[in-house]
């Protein structure tokens, strides 16, 4: 292993350990030995997420424990993200306007969402939670965004998102909807036009990386 | 066995005796509303219309608790947040809009309400209008004594709270202490008013769940409280709880499991787990005291036709007809609340088909 390959995957085993402190002075060595700082987002801060993301889905990781690696996450962000090359930040990604259904206020996991499309690279315009379908179209077409990103955790919220879907197409505007959370399925994405679905947050970002690119 | 009312089949199940069939427990709530025309939020802002609601349809469709009164986010009214009553489109439940903790010195400023007559703190004012009302027809008067950790978790901004459990857990303690003392009060008010044998405190809440937090946050987080509630439980003469671990907490039975032999409680759990958690584990875990109820999953009273609805009653029937000390047909959680009554119907009908003991 390089020496550079092994301080990504030491920024990458800080972000898991939630060593804010860590995270920090890792990052400061790596654009001190010359990496790029998309790379070290990508192959630390990202990579690192992903696994947290992965330790979460198989239950060896909670929700308290993915805080803190989020926290950990951007002490490193905050120090690399002035060094990006501002083609390079937004290269893939896009402008996503998220969050959660109209009348449903469980807003951890779209949470989690944020931060890994936030990692990703992604402009994110968060709308926060129990929001209505005019907000969410009002929103996407002031910020001129280009994915719309909706949670929803309960089947009395579910039913909502479809609104906003309709909106965005009355208006006419451009952006693609990912959709997600415990009662959504790819069916249910399907069946009320929704572009993508993602499973997990891991998978947001996928489905959102493969909408930009088509 | 000829048949029984409602509050005969009730009795023999807490008895330990055979009911003529399985009784029912829809734990329907907000749904209510629909069947007296009303708005769903008067479910929660009106105690006497909470009251009618249930009182109408328990008698409409004849199943067999009486109403009650509860939601997740019980306790940030209570000490000093705001909530907002469940009146837009998609609502479902009273959600907090300010949280009364968001930084260590609220936590520390904190103050635990008292509970006196005339003076009840938030929606304690509302749900004991519902309890006199039950309590003049001599049903159980059923208020939320639970969870510390879900309670704590939204009395202060949720998210700063999750981080404090690794990150300031003696603030997290300090936190979860004063709010198992609101519940500590509410406990001590009711028996003391309505007697401890005419209540059933309700415990539970969703964010103690495993999708949330670890079995070992919650040994150290969630079940000190409860043991501190569940001892004062006891200690009032109360004989009744009904338990209520939301969604998936299977790595926290153990610690359900020991509450009781910590205390060597002799009165009674009734058990209503998540649909995560098999009936069977459940029958393992209580079945030799408790009452366990069933875990139909209830978004499919929602989504699934009548007929589907009735196979899923009837498997849970039949897992849990036979457990020990009795079995309540019940859904895994709150009944839809925008579900059609056909699918209530469908608990009543598959109860009533595969649920007889004779
Ligand atoms: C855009 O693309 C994407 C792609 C992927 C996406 C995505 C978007 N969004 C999510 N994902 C995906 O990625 C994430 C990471 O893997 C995942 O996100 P999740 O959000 O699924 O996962 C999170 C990381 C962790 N999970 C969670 O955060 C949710 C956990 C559970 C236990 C839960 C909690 C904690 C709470 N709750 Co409530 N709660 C439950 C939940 C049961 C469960 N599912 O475990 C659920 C959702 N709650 C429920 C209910 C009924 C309620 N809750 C209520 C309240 C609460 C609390 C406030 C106490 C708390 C939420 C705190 C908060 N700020 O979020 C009430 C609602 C109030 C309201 N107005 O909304 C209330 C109505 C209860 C009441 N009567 O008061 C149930 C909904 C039933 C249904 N299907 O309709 C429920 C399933 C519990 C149950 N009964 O089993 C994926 O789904």
């Amino acid at each position: 292993m390089t020496s550079k390959e092994e301080l990504l995957e030491k920024l990458s085993n800080a972000v898991i350990e939630g060593d804010e402190d860590k995270c920090a002075e890792l990052a400061e060595s790596a654009l001190e030995a010359g990496i790029d700082p998309y790379e070290a987002i990508m192959k630390g801060c990202n990579k690192g997420m992903e696994i947290v993301s992965h330790k979460y889905e198989c239950k060896e990781m909670f929700v308290p424990e993915i805080l803190l690696s989020a926290d950990a996450m951007y002490a490193a962000l905050d120090v690399l993200r002035p060094h990006l090359k501002v083609d390079e930040a937004g290269k893939k990604t896009g402008t996503v306007v998220i969050g959660v259904a109209e009348g449903d206020i469980h807003d951890i996991g779209k949470n989690l969402v944020l931060m890994m499309l936030d990692v990703a690279g992604y402009n994110i315009v968060d709308v926060g939670r129990d929001v209505s379908a005019d907000t969410f179209v009002e929103k996407a077409a002031e910020v001129d965004a280009d994915l719309v990103a909706m949670s929803a955790l309960m089947t009395t919220s579910m039913v909502r998102m479809e609104l906003v879907i309709n909106g965005l197409k009355k208006r006419n505007l451009k952006a693609k909807v990912i959709v997600g959370g415990a009662p959504i399925s790819q069916s249910y994405a399907d069946k009320i036009g929704a572009d993508g679905y993602g499973k997990d947050a891991v998978e947001a970002v996928r489905v959102a990386n493969k909408l930009m690119e088509a | 066995m000829g048949r029984m009312t409602s509050a005969e089949r009730m009795h023999a199940v807490m008895m330990g005796q055979k009911p003529d069939r399985v009784p029912v427990n829809p734990f329907a709530m907000g749904y209510c509303m629909q069947i007296v025309g009303l708005p769903l939020g008067d479910f929660y802002s009106d105690g006497k219309k909470s009251f009618y609601g249930q009182f109408m349809s328990m008698r409409l469709h004849g199943y067999d608790v009486s109403p009650m009164y509860g939601y997740a986010s019980c306790g940030p009214w209570e000490m000093g947040g705001e909530i907002a009553f469940p009146y837009g489109p998609g609502h479902s439940a009273p959600s907090v809009t300010r949280h009364a903790v968001n930084t260590i010195e609220d936590a520390e400023n904190l103050e635990v309400p008292e509970f006196r007559d005339g003076k009840l703190p938030g929606a304690y004012g509302i749900a004991d209008d519902l309890f006199q009302m039950c309590a003049k027809y001599k049903m159980p008067v059923t208020f939320q004594s639970g969870s510390t950790f879900t309670a704590s978790s939204v009395v202060a901004d949720t998210t700063l709270f999750l981080k404090w459990v690794l990150k300031e857990p003696k603030t997290l303690h300090m936190l979860l202490d004063k709010v198992s003392d609101m519940y500590c009060n509410a406990i001590e008010y009711f028996a003391d008013k309505y007697g401890p044998q005419a209540v059933m405190p309700f415990d539970g809440g969703p964010s103690e769940a495993n999708t949330i937090l670890s079995p070992k946050g919650f040994e150290e987080f969630a079940f000190p409280y409860m043991q501190k509630l569940h001892k004062k439980i006891a200690d009032e003469g109360i004989g009744v709880v009904l338990m209520h671990p939301c969604a998936d907490q299977n790595m926290n039975i153990p610690f359900y499991i020991k509450v009781r032999e910590q205390m060597n409680w002799r009165g009674k759990y009734i058990w209503l787990f998540g649909p995560e958690t098999p009936v069977q584990d459940q029958i393992d875990a209580f079945g030799a005291h408790d009452v366990i109820c069933g875990n139909v999953d209830p978004p499919s009273f929602q989504t699934k036709p009548y007929e589907e609805c009735v196979e899923l009653c009837q498997k849970n029937i039949e897992e849990g007809k036979d457990s020990p000390s009795g079995f309540i047909l019940a859904p895994g959680c709150e009944f839809p609340p925008g579900a059609s009554p056909d699918k209530l119907m469908a608990m009543m009908d598959a109860a009533e088909q595969f649920g007889r003991y004779e």
